[in-house]
């Protein structure tokens, strides 16, 4: 537990001494201008698309920076001959990360019910960006640790994008046929929309449990199947003494 | 307080054992160092011992227990030095070393440390900014903060100037003083040499020989002294068995003759690498 704590408040030391965290600020500051545009529906609609955005796509991107510059850096190598376990390493990712969106929560709901005197559901949206917020978290760690250098992770990213995130997109302008887009909730994007869109809006109850149960199970699955093996393999490879 | 037995390792998609089935003991309290060239089997060996390549045959036992029945407590007891510069580029060298510090339970002050190895004026400057002997002193420094009781060292001084290299050679020494016991690889044999009770060769995933650098020299060396003299303006060389140096004909030679050099045949251990391993030095 000490060394987790440890290794999550490093995570967020680098995230600021790399510059990362002002990256994540101007977008944040990028969600309250275009929020600033708009008012009642229009921006209760707006809101979740943020969250969703934040939770899936910076986290992916933010959590493939910092695996880059650990790559980079074989910083890897030193912890893992330190009392670390692999299983902290991984976790302290995915924590640091879910506090990281979870602060994009506070902040946006801060300043729109500020600005605007928006309110929702807290207690729902919480909850539900976290688990979203770790399912990509393991997914932007098996993007990483798949990738030889940063273009190529900018790359699996673009794939995972077009391939899980578009579609659904799609399915809204009726794109897909509905018997098609009935198994759209079967991507991890689409689940997650679901999840925190039910924070502010009218959802089907299934819809809702079935999101959370198949996110969770999705998470306990690529840990324990794919990146914590992946993770193993990588150390293998890349600590050369 | 490491004894290997009949250790075979195979990568998961290799054909061959890198390691094939090699034994040693390290002692407490002692320097070993482990040499062969690149792609014998060494760091793989190293790996192992670091606990960070699992699925090896064979037995490792860690003070009287098996190493992979040791958890944590393992890394506690442990430093490693790794030979390439490894730190968070764009913290100072001092947050490099808190983070580390933070992560074990038994830790040392860092002021002396970093004194002793000359970067404690430069402890605020961002580590990828230091050179590459000022970094790779910045690993040694991260492989002691833990008071550790073993220390795994992969050419500690490569790349570091003359004066730096001989302080780490002395803390090294000071180190074994203190009762701490050494795993050591270098390609630079006077390093090896001057540091080590015991040295092992592998090649080919096979030990080749193992000894003190002083028996290993009397074993590889010719038990011969060369005495080089000048006789009419003209060098002469003459050479006498370590048997014959009692004689009178050598106590004449060196009564007699205007000795220019005396030398034993006893060989080096940079020779002995060679003759071992089949290989030659590189660096």
């Amino acid at each position: 537990m000490t060394n987790l704590k440890t290794l999550i408040r490093g995570e967020f030391g680098r995230l600021n001494k790399y510059g990362l965290f002002k990256a994540n600020f101007v977008v944040l500051l990028l969600w309250v201008f275009l929020a600033w545009f708009l008012e009642g529906e229009a921006l209760l609609q707006f809101i979740p698309f943020i969250f969703l955005m934040d939770s899936v796509m910076m986290t992916i991107l933010l959590v493939g920076a910092t695996l880059f510059y650990e790559k980079k850096e074989h910083t890897v190598n030193s912890l893992m001959v330190t009392p670390v376990t692999e299983n902290e390493y991984l976790l302290s990712k995915v924590i640091t990360n879910v506090l990281n969106s979870l602060l994009t929560v506070f902040i946006i709901s801060l300043v729109v019910y500020l600005l605007k005197g928006v309110t929702y559901t807290y207690w729902q949206v919480v909850p539900a960006v976290a688990l979203v917020t770790v399912v990509h978290t393991l997914i932007g760690i098996r993007l990483s640790y798949g990738a030889k250098d940063f273009t190529s992770l900018l790359v699996n990213y673009m794939v995972y994008v077009f391939i899980f995130f578009l579609p659904p997109v799609f399915g809204q302008f009726g794109l897909f046929d509905r018997s098609v887009a009935r198994f759209f909730i079967l991507l991890p994007p689409e689940a997650s929309g679901l999840l925190i869109g039910s924070a502010f809006a009218a959802i089907e109850p299934w819809k809702i449990v079935f999101s959370y149960v198949y996110l969770a199970l999705l998470s306990l699955l690529l840990f324990r199947f794919v990146v914590k093996p992946q993770f193993m393999a990588y150390v293998m490879r890349e600590t050369g003494v | 307080m490491i004894v290997v037995k009949n250790l075979r390792y195979k990568y998961p998609k290799g054909k061959d054992y890198v390691v094939n089935g090699i034994s040693f003991e390290i002692r407490e309290g002692e320097i070993f160092g482990f040499l062969g060239p690149s792609g014998a089997g060494k760091s793989t060996t190293q790996k192992i011992l670091i606990k960070l390549l699992p699925g090896f045959a064979g037995e490792i036992a860690y003070q009287g227990r098996a190493l992979s029945s040791y958890t944590d407590e393992f890394y506690q007891d442990i430093g490693v030095s790794f030979e390439m510069p490894i730190s968070f580029s764009k913290l100072t060298a001092l947050e490099n070393l808190q983070f580390f510090q933070r992560l074990y339970r038994r830790t040392v002050d860092l002021e002396p440390l970093l004194k002793r190895v000359g970067l404690w004026d430069e402890r605020h400057k961002k580590a990828g900014e230091y050179s590459k002997g000022m970094k790779i002193r910045l690993n040694f420094v991260r492989a002691l903060l833990n008071d550790p009781k073993f220390l795994f060292l992969d050419e500690p001084t490569n790349g570091v100037d003359p004066a730096n290299a001989r302080i780490m050679k002395d803390m090294i020494l000071e180190f074994k003083q203190r009762g701490g016991t050494v795993f050591l690889t270098s390609h630079i044999m006077g390093d090896v040499d001057e540091l080590c009770d015991r040295v092992a060769f592998i090649a080919e995933g096979r030990l080749r020989e193992e000894g003190s650098p002083r028996d290993l020299k009397l074993k590889y060396g010719k038990r011969t002294v060369k005495v080089e003299y000048r006789e009419n303006g003209e060098l002469h060389t003459q050479l006498f068995p370590m048997e014959e140096i009692k004689t009178p004909p050598f106590f004449r030679l060196l009564q007699e003759k205007e000795i220019e050099t005396l030398h034993s045949g006893e060989t080096t251990l940079e020779e002995i690498f060679i003759k071992v391993t089949g290989v030659k030095l590189r660096d």
